[in-house]
């Protein structure tokens, strides 16, 4: 049931490399864009036939790999994993579809695309912790090597950054595990096996920081996270759409499902402490993106804002805040996948990025008028508007995390007000206004370049119109890994 | 047939919205060969088909208790969010006025904006627009009005932006949304603390529950302010007031909505909450603190204005101000009263200008004048609006400014001295501003002014004739007082205080002898007064300076000292020498570091797994140590 | 240099447009002679001649039968009201006869002229007062009349406009056409031959009469009459480039109306937003007006333009655009042919004259340094 998910990319990638010469860039992609249609229609199918009122794994998968270290091939889907795997699904469909026709190399670019879907379906999917471990170094390699071959003029710098700095975190991670195992005393890396099993405090507490600091680099968290912008910008579009919109949430999905899942009693020592970093990331990532003047930093130091707010909502760890903080990744998900969708058309079109240059792109003749229509329909999002996913996700966070961690929370709502701030900088300055007599001769926005953030803007509102549609998947799951004793700071203190 | 008709009121909203989406070929350009105005005829009958319902609707529920209505939304763990509305005459009422003068401005804007070729846009926001306000008019849900007050903020900032080409259009759209922003920020930590608190956010229910809660007072006052500063910045009040003489760039036909309800539609949410602020003394004079401030000086600085637009808006602040007064002072009803008496005679005021503004091409007061005996429709317009903005004539506002003072006569009588001098000085501004458009000479610009033609006349003569008859739609609500039951003194102070105002006014700008251009108080004051108290000096170096520098130092910091320190310690420990990680350019390299990054990830998790106890032991022992 | 040599031929000009002043004095055009150029201007004035074609019936049948009515609701209908066209008219596929309007309100704002001096004339007023008393008498219309005694005056002017722009466009349609048509069969072959053509044009119509007189209730009366001497060249052609090409309105959607900013000049012969000055990238975006009339060719393009638009980077995406670069070179012809019409001394040999001629041309080329000359050459 789940295995094709994982398995359709990698049969795709034989597909792909064993084709005969000569590959023509056009083929590659029709066969890419057949194999990511598959599972996306597969994914959609695992979603009919899951069970939502039911919190564990599902449709589990078993099959013993390597015994004697650990490793059992053990699938399964939760609420926690089910709304994420849809989204890689999609976002890799889109990835794929808004990749360049020409592009050069394009069977190494379809394959390493490929691989990267399926490793990431993987990860979120593997029950076994070596499994999951395996899955997250595997998804590396594709995205570094994109980066490094299709990426800017710094794409050397970016990608070994990018490289040096997750690739350390899967080592922390990975100590961390064979950490737990063996302080447990257990040769098991089975999900389950773990979770029932109880460390010491102080135990807990070393393996919850080093995976803290592991899965911290991947969300990422102020200070660690100086990689993303690099990696961003040099990045191209479809990379940087897969990035933000699922390989980010690898992040907070390892931190949820093995920090707060395997450890509840030192999240609860460590919580303070993790929404007051919430709280530095948002300010730092909103305040650090008002000063760029190249869109796609704009965009990629909005995300390591709008990661906070994930992390607050995990911090405060009620059942209600999990949710909120799985809504916070789809539509984070999304809303970061549309604007670098976006960025990367008014990229190709122009040539430039630098909010300085461009101006009056809304010009319905010679500019890009619906670009500039779905940029504010994704900015207004990211800003919190009503009406859009973003809205929704973000007032379940706040609502949840107040009683928790009120001053926190007050603090993480002010990088709202300062996502309105920057992102209307970046409207006004790039699409409001006269086009210049520079910009007067771009060429043509075609339907193939607006459909996937068209197909993504409708999916933002259709979330933020009916949240249910995205919430009901995780209410089960998040309200059984919400630890049992939640402590209530505001009714303490209102009494 | 009533129940049926009061079930389906939610349908009044929803009106607008589906006229907003049918502009969709048009305005995204899908058509090219035929024109746009099929998506204004649209929008258009879309309106009629609101204002038509909500009339059968305000038919069935007239002289009924108010019905509640609950939508189920969303219900997610403890957190239950329906939307619930209230179906009452008055909110129905206010929903019927609102998609009145949308109509109003919609068949007003088909004139103005007859050579637009962006109104499938334009109508698609108004669409938008007055979904949002009559949304807010029906809801009896704090999370429902919050909600459509931000999508107020987002179709304000596009509408204000709807000429997005034109230089001070983008600062203005963005002024509008940022300051806007602010106060719904501060609104929704408030609406985030309230539902922690009271945990429903129906009004209804919190009524209920701020008659029994018990709140330390910091809560309560912090909550109050937070709920105020929404309100604030919609009600265009001090500090918040900036954006509204901005939105001034705007179409025409979208300012008279602006000017009339979009101002009231945040007010209309403070009076719902103000069972909630009565639990604070600080936010209740917190408003009349800001309400007081705003309206003098609001009225000073529309004195000194020569745009006739931001004239007019300032004067609209200086109202709401007025409006947040009785608010703070709990007089909730003679506040609804007065946000119907000056938005029916502001939207009107408005259509006049814009009129002038089509015909003459400028909104200069200085280079207007002598239109009256030309533009009939236009002139009447403005004097009916006039008039039935301050306390002279028995038009809306005397009777709304008599219920203030009869209200607040013995428990405070220095707001009543603040009523007649604003009342007095908008009367002075409002015979300012007539003299200089329409009496004296004609001036170049103005020489030539045919009357607008009928798309134009004909909304604004009917909202003129609405004006005048609104008295007796006000005795029919028996909203009026009797003959017996009048203060006469407080008529008397009114109309005393419009007469000056008027007198003055006449005397200096009707009066052919004095010498135009007027210089009342020198220079350096008409300076100020004109740059409203320079409050943009005052937000450039307070918010703005704040909010830029430590974005910069953010920056700096991001850059310089995370990167660099991050990267040296990162890289300089894994490789030796920063030679590698700056200047690594074939692609041969990358690779040889892809293969090697993965065989030590391999030899560590085989590492691992065969120097499994020993480490183990280390391992154990480093965390016991360690704590 | 010889003081000698400077009698006999006129020194270089030191103007900063002396390329183009030079270009004029040898007989070409403010615009570059280019095949392309001849193309896009001859093809676009086709599409403009039908465009005005229309606009000049419309602006007739107002004037004509549409006096003093209150709510002119069929007044783009030119008479006929069928059920098809009332549809069609609703869906917007019609031509924009409100652009037509706007550069007679253009004409009528502007004023400065003996059509404008005549209308606040007492002859005006004694003939207008009839024709009024004649259409409104006896209706409640005639209350407000006396309490308004201007309003109807005024409509009246307006009205007067109407009838002289509608002439003016009848006499440029027939021209722009027959330029086509000319073009067409081969006799039209450089930008001199289209300046050319325009210019023998306005010539032979310069002394047409501008009349107006409007028939109620049968009876037939005389708002302009013959007597006053307006003409063609000077009382309609004339005003007509100085409102439409040069000075015109600024546009909401990129000046802004703020008394307090100060963007638009005080002084209504400072305003410069006319056809040749205006930016025609904005054109198709909102509150661009001439946006009407360019989608009002993109009707009647003849298929050779249709084809040379077609080649651009954009395709007909930005046709109003393209429509509107060619236009503006279209108008440049249109303008040197105005220029060369009124010239002091047009083929001087003398010297002094040629000194003369060369002051007039710099004067309008003063008028030009700022407008879309420059790059469109």
């Amino acid at each position: 049931m789940l295995s094709p998910l994982i398995w359709a990319p990698f049969l795709g990638v034989v597909l792909i490399g064993l084709y005969p010469q000569p590959l023509q860039p056009s083929r590659a992609r029709q066969l890419a864009l057949a194999i990511a249609t598959l599972t996306l229609f597969w994914s959609i199918y695992v979603a009919t036939q899951f069970n939502i009122g039911q919190s564990g794994f599902q449709m589990q998968e078993s099959l013993p790999w390597i015994e004697r270290l650990g490793l059992t091939y053990q699938l399964g889907v939760d609420g926690l994993s089910m709304p994420l795997m849809l989204m890689n699904s999609l976002l890799t469909w889109i990835a794929i579809y808004s990749s360049d026709a020409q592009i050069s190399r394009p069977r190494l670019y379809y394959i390493l695309v490929l691989v990267l879907g399926g490793a990431v379906a993987g990860a979120f999917l593997a029950q076994n912790l070596l499994l999951f471990f395996l899955f997250y170094e595997v998804e590396l390699i594709p995205l570094y090597l994109i980066i490094a071959i299709w990426g800017g003029s710094r794409r050397g710098y970016a990608a070994t950054k990018f490289l040096i700095y997750t690739a350390f975190s899967g080592v922390v991670i990975l100590a961390a595990f064979f950490g737990l195992s063996f302080l447990g005393g257990s040769s098991s890396f089975d999900y389950e096996v773990l979770r029932s099993q109880v460390l010491p405090l102080s135990s807990q507490l070393i393996l919850l920081i080093t995976l803290l600091v592991g899965f911290g680099i991947k969300i990422p968290i102020v200070p660690l996270h100086t990689w993303l912008p690099d990696a961003h910008v040099e990045a191209p579009t479809p990379a940087s759409v897969l990035l933000a919109g699922v390989l980010l949430k690898l992040g907070t999905y390892g931190l949820l499902r093995f920090g707060l899942g395997l450890f509840p009693d030192a999240w609860q020592v460590l919580s303070p402490w993790l929404a007051w970093l919430a709280v530095v990331s948002v300010l730092y990532g909103s305040l650090a993106a008002i000063a760029q003047t190249d869109m796609k930093k704009t965009v990629a130091y909005s995300s390591v804002g709008h990661m906070g707010y994930i992390l607050l909502a995990s911090a405060a760890a009620t059942p209600l805040s999990l949710l909120g903080a799985v809504a916070q990744m789809v539509s984070h998900g999304l809303i970061s996948a549309l604007l670098f969708l976006l960025v990367g058309v008014v990229y190709s079109k122009t040539g430039t990025r630098d909010i300085n240059a461009l101006q009056g792109l809304l010009n319905p003749e010679r500019g890009m008028p619906l670009i500039g229509s779905l940029m504010v329909a994704g900015a207004m999002a990211s800003a919190g508007i009503p009406g859009m996913v973003g809205f929704i996700a973000e007032f379940i966070v706040y609502r949840s995390s107040f009683p928790v961690f009120p001053i926190p929370t007050l603090l993480c709502m002010v990088g709202t007000g300062l996502t309105a701030v920057y992102f209307l900088i970046l409207i006004n300055r790039t699409f409001f206004g006269r086009l210049p007599e520079t910009l007067a001769n771009l060429p043509r926005v075609r339907w193939q370049d607006r459909l996937p953030s068209a197909i993504v803007t409708v999916l933002i509102i259709a979330l933020g119109l009916q949240p249910s549609w995205m919430l009901r998947w995780s209410e089960a799951t998040t309200t059984a890994l919400a630890p049992i004793v939640a402590r209530v700071a505001w009714e303490v203190s209102v009494k | 047939m009533n129940q049926l008709l009061v079930q389906t009121s939610w349908w009044v909203p929803v009106y607008g919205l589906i006229g907003a989406v049918l502009t969709l070929p048009w305005s995204v350009g899908l058509v090219r060969r035929t024109g746009p105005r099929p998506a204004a005829y649209f929008n258009v009958l879309m309106t009629l088909l609101a204002l038509v319902h909500s009339a059968f609707v305000l038919g069935a529920v007239w002289n009924q208790p108010p019905q509640r209505q609950i939508i189920p939304w969303l219900h997610v763990v403890d957190l239950d969010l329906s939307l619930a509305l209230e179906i009452s005459a008055v909110s129905v009422g206010t929903a019927m006025l609102i998609t009145a003068l949308s109509l109003v401005a919609q068949v007003f804007a088909l004139g103005y904006l007859e050579k637009d070729w962006g109104i499938a846009r334009f109508y698609a926001l108004m669409g938008f627009f007055e979904a949002a306000m009559s949304g807010i008019a029906l809801s009896d849900s704090l999370f429902l009005s919050y909600a459509l007050l931000e999508m107020l903020t987002l179709s304000t900032y596009l509408l204000v932006g709807f000429w997005y080409a034109q230089p001070l259009v983008v600062t203005a759209a963005r002024d509008a949304f940022l300051t806007k922003r602010v106060g719904d920020l501060l609104l929704l930590m408030g609406v985030v603390g309230l539902s922690t608190l009271a945990g429903s956010l129906n009004f209804t229910d919190l009524e209920a529950w701020a008659q029994t809660a018990k709140l330390a007072p910091l809560t309560a006052t912090l909550l109050g302010l937070a709920l105020i500063s929404g309100p604030t910045g919609k009600c265009a009040q001090f500090p918040l007031n900036l954006w509204l003489d901005e939105a001034m760039e705007g179409p025409n036909p979208a300012s008279i909505l602006r000017n009339s309800v979009v101002v009231a539609s945040g007010a209309y949410v403070l009076i719902k909450l103000q069972p909630i602020l009565a639990l604070s003394p600080v936010a209740l004079n917190a408003l009349i603190v800001l309400g007081t401030l705003t309206a003098i000086g609001a009225s000073f600085v529309s004195i000194a204005q020569v745009d006739v637009k931001r004239s007019l808006s300032h004067s609209t602040s200086a109202y709401l101000g007025l409006v947040f007064v009785s608010v703070g002072m709990q007089q909730s009803d003679v506040a609804l009263l007065f946000l119907f008496a000056h938005g029916i005679s502001k939207a009107l005021m408005f259509m006049s200008v814009g009129s002038v503004i089509l015909t003459t091409s400028t909104q200069d007061l200085r280079e207007l004048g002598g239109l009256a005996s030309r533009m009939p429709a236009t002139t009447a317009a403005f004097v009916v609006g006039a008039a039935a903005s301050i306390a002279l004539l028995p038009l809306g506002s005397f009777w709304a400014m008599l219920e203030w003072a009869e209200g607040l006569w013995v428990a405070s009588f220095w707001s009543v001295g603040v009523l007649l001098l604003v009342n007095g000085m908008t009367a002075f501004n409002l015979v300012r501003v007539y003299g200089l458009m329409f009496g004296g000479k004609p001036q170049a610009k103005t020489r030539r002014a045919p009357e607008v033609p009928w798309l134009m006349a004909v909304p604004m003569v009917a909202m003129a004739v609405f004006t005048l008859l609104a008295p007796l739609l006000l005795q029919q609500c028996n909203l009026l007082p009797t003959w017996e039951t009048m203060n006469w003194t407080a008529v008397g102070l009114l109309v005393l205080s419009s007469t000056i105002g008027c007198g003055l006014g006449g005397l200096i700008y009707l009066n052919p002898k004095w010498e135009k251009p007027v210089d009342l108080v020198g220079k350096p004051i008409r300076d100020i007064l004109a740059y409203d108290f320079r409050m943009e000096r005052l937000y450039q170096i307070s918010v703005v300076l704040g909010v830029v520098q430590s974005s910069r130092l953010t920056a700096w910091f991001d850059r310089y000292v995370v990167d660099g320190l991050v990267n040296f310690m990162g890289v300089a420990s894994i490789f030796s020498g920063e030679s590698l990680k700056y200047t690594i350019s074939g692609q041969s390299r990358n690779y040889l570091l892809t293969l090697f990054v993965g065989v030590l990830v391999a030899l560590t998790a085989l590492s691992w797994s065969l120097l499994g106890s020993p480490l183990t032991a280390i391992a154990q022992a480093f965390s016991l140590r360690a704590i | 240099m010889t003081p000698i040599m400077q009698t006999l031929y006129l020194p270089p000009s030191t103007h900063p447009l002396a390329h183009i002043l030079d270009r004029l004095e040898n007989g070409g055009a403010l615009l570059p002679e280019t095949p392309e150029n001849l193309l896009e201007v001859v093809g676009v004035l086709k599409s403009y001649g039908v465009v005005i074609g229309a606009y000049h019936r419309n602006l007739t049948y107002v004037a004509d039968h549409q006096f003093l009515v209150l709510f002119p609701f069929f007044k783009y209908f030119n008479g006929t009201v069928t059920f098809k066209k009332l549809l069609k008219h609703w869906w917007h596929d019609r031509i924009n006869y409100e652009f037509a309007e706007y550069c007679m309100k253009a004409m009528f704002w502007h004023g400065g002229t003996a059509l404008d001096a005549y209308l606040d004339s007492p002859e005006f007023s004694e003939r207008a007062g009839k024709a009024i008393v004649a259409k409104v008498g006896g209706s409640p219309m005639s209350a407000i009349h006396s309490l308004f005694p201007d309003f109807l005056p005024e409509q009246v002017r307006l009205l007067a406009y109407y009838s002289a722009l509608g002439q003016f466009w009848n006499v440029m349609s027939e021209m722009f056409l027959n330029l086509s048509d000319r073009y067409d069969q081969g006799e039209i072959k450089t930008i001199a031959d289209v300046v050319d053509h325009v210019l023998q044009g306005l010539v032979a119509a310069a002394n047409q009469p501008i009349t107006y007189a409007v028939n109620i209730k049968g009876k037939t009366y005389d708002i302009i009459p013959e007597s006053v001497g307006l003409k063609f060249l000077m009382d309609a052609a004339v005003p007509y480039v100085e409102a439409v090409f040069f000075r015109s309105f600024p546009f909401f959607g990129t000046v802004s109306y703020n008394a307090q900013a100060g963007q638009v000049p005080h002084e209504q012969a400072g305003f410069n937003y006319g056809v040749l000055y205006a930016d025609p990238l904005p054109v198709g975006g909102a509150g661009i007006p001439p946006t009407l009339l360019m989608q009002d060719m993109t009707h009647y393009l003849p298929d050779y333009l249709r084809q040379f638009y077609r080649k651009g980077l954009r395709g007909e995406d930005d046709l109003r655009v393209k429509i509107c670069l060619s236009f503006q070179k279209s108008m440049f012809c249109v303008t040197t042919a105005a220029i060369l019409g009124l010239m002091p001394h047009p083929g001087a040999t003398d010297l002094q004259q040629q000194q003369a001629n060369r002051q007039y041309l710099e004067g309008w080329l003063d008028r030009l340094v700022d407008s879309r000359l420059i790059s469109i050459q």
